[in-house]
């Protein structure tokens, strides 16, 4: 197995005097094993942690939240875990300080246009495409019931209180209260 | 190991280790995977105490190159397949993290010891209720099944 022997090499090389003594080399490798990718096994490159604590190198977990786009969870403990939620991890030896999230996603970055001068109309806050507007026609039943139920101006007086008729009346209000109500709420839901 | 496909790296890891290091009774066949890294045949002893005491058991991995975020296709194979509720009489397993609930950070140690630890469990040795059915109609491909996991006891 070449390449694991030529990180050993490396290992030996980085921890300088102590590299002779073979306990020394058991916890190099110990200690080169902690920072290994959970994924491809290898020393964790462009690494990334995950808020459970695990390591990963970037382009292993990009792949992994890219099988299962509607199911991610972290390959080890399988919390939560999302492409925003996962810590780039920066050591001193890196050349370069820039985001390994930035590398990988082969989603191309969208092509934006500078806006031509003149078009004033962006002032309004509608130039971005997110306004909404809606109608509802509240009074309608009402406005049906009172036009089908109380023709003429001439309004009978109420019943007075005690007698069936007035019993019978309250009856209907409420009925046709119910049916009020009942016909707004399916006006609202459909 | 320059040329591996990454896959084949991750494998040739797991192999090492696997031999150098393994878990009690499980053990590789060197020579089969070393010749074909895609397909490996694991000796496996049924646990001290348990139903399965004294037996061996053959196991079959097969991988795609899309492992480790593709799991493995893992049979029992051989003269002996172990009698439990969870394994048809073809050697397939009914095992969530063979399909579902397969994760990258799973190895093959990993399943090795799901799967002992899977026999260890079984309190009476008995064949799958559906198995006469299943062996006559399933895919040779385990992972073509679409497993029903409802039973978490054994």
């Amino acid at each position: 197995m070449a390449s694991s022997s030529s990180t050993e090499h490396t290992v030996k090389d980085n921890a300088g005097d102590g590299a002779q003594n073979p306990e020394t080399k058991e916890e190099d490798k110990k200690d080169d094993s902690m920072f290994e990718c959970n994924i491809c096994l290898d020393t964790a490159r462009d690494a990334v942690v995950s808020m459970c604590g695990h390591l990963f190198c970037w382009p292993c977990l990009h792949q992994w939240l890219e099988t299962r786009p509607n199911r991610q969870v972290c390959p080890v403990c399988k919390a939560a875990i999302s492409k925003e939620k996962v810590v780039p991890l920066y050591g001193r030896g890196s050349s370069k300080q820039e985001d390994p999230r930035e590398k990988v996603p082969p989603r191309p970055a969208g092509q934006r246009t500078e806006q031509e001068p003149g078009n004033s109309f962006s002032g309004f806050g509608f130039g971005d495409n997110t306004f909404h507007m809606s109608f509802g026609i509240g009074a309608f039943p009402f406005g049906f019931f009172t036009s089908t139920f109380n023709i003429g101006d001439q309004r009978p007086h109420a019943a007075p209180q005690g007698t069936q008729q007035h019993m019978e009346e309250q009856f209907l209000s409420k009925i046709f209260l119910w049916l009020a109500i009942v016909f707004l709420t399916w006006l609202l839901m459909a | 190991m320059a040329g591996m496909s990454p896959s084949e790296r991750r494998l040739q890891k797991e192999l090492m280790s696997l031999i150098k290091d393994p878990p009690p009774g499980v053990s590789v066949d060197a020579g089969i995977a070393e010749q074909n890294l895609l397909h490996w045949i694991i000796n496996m002893e049924g646990a001290a105490g348990t139903l399965y005491e004294g037996e061996r058991f053959q196991l079959q991995f097969k991988f795609s190159n899309k492992y480790p975020f593709d799991s493995p296709e893992v049979t029992f194979v051989g003269p002996n397949i172990p009698t439990h509720p969870h394994v048809y009489s073809n050697g397939h397993i009914c095992l969530s993290i063979l399909t579902d609930d397969w994760s990258p950070a799973l190895s093959v140690q990993s399943v090795c010891l799901s799967i002992v630890s899977m026999l260890s469990s079984c309190k009476e040795k008995q064949r799958p209720p559906d198995n006469a059915f299943y062996v006559k109609t399933c895919n040779k491909n385990p992972k073509k099944t679409k497993w029903w996991y409802h039973d978490d006891s054994v």
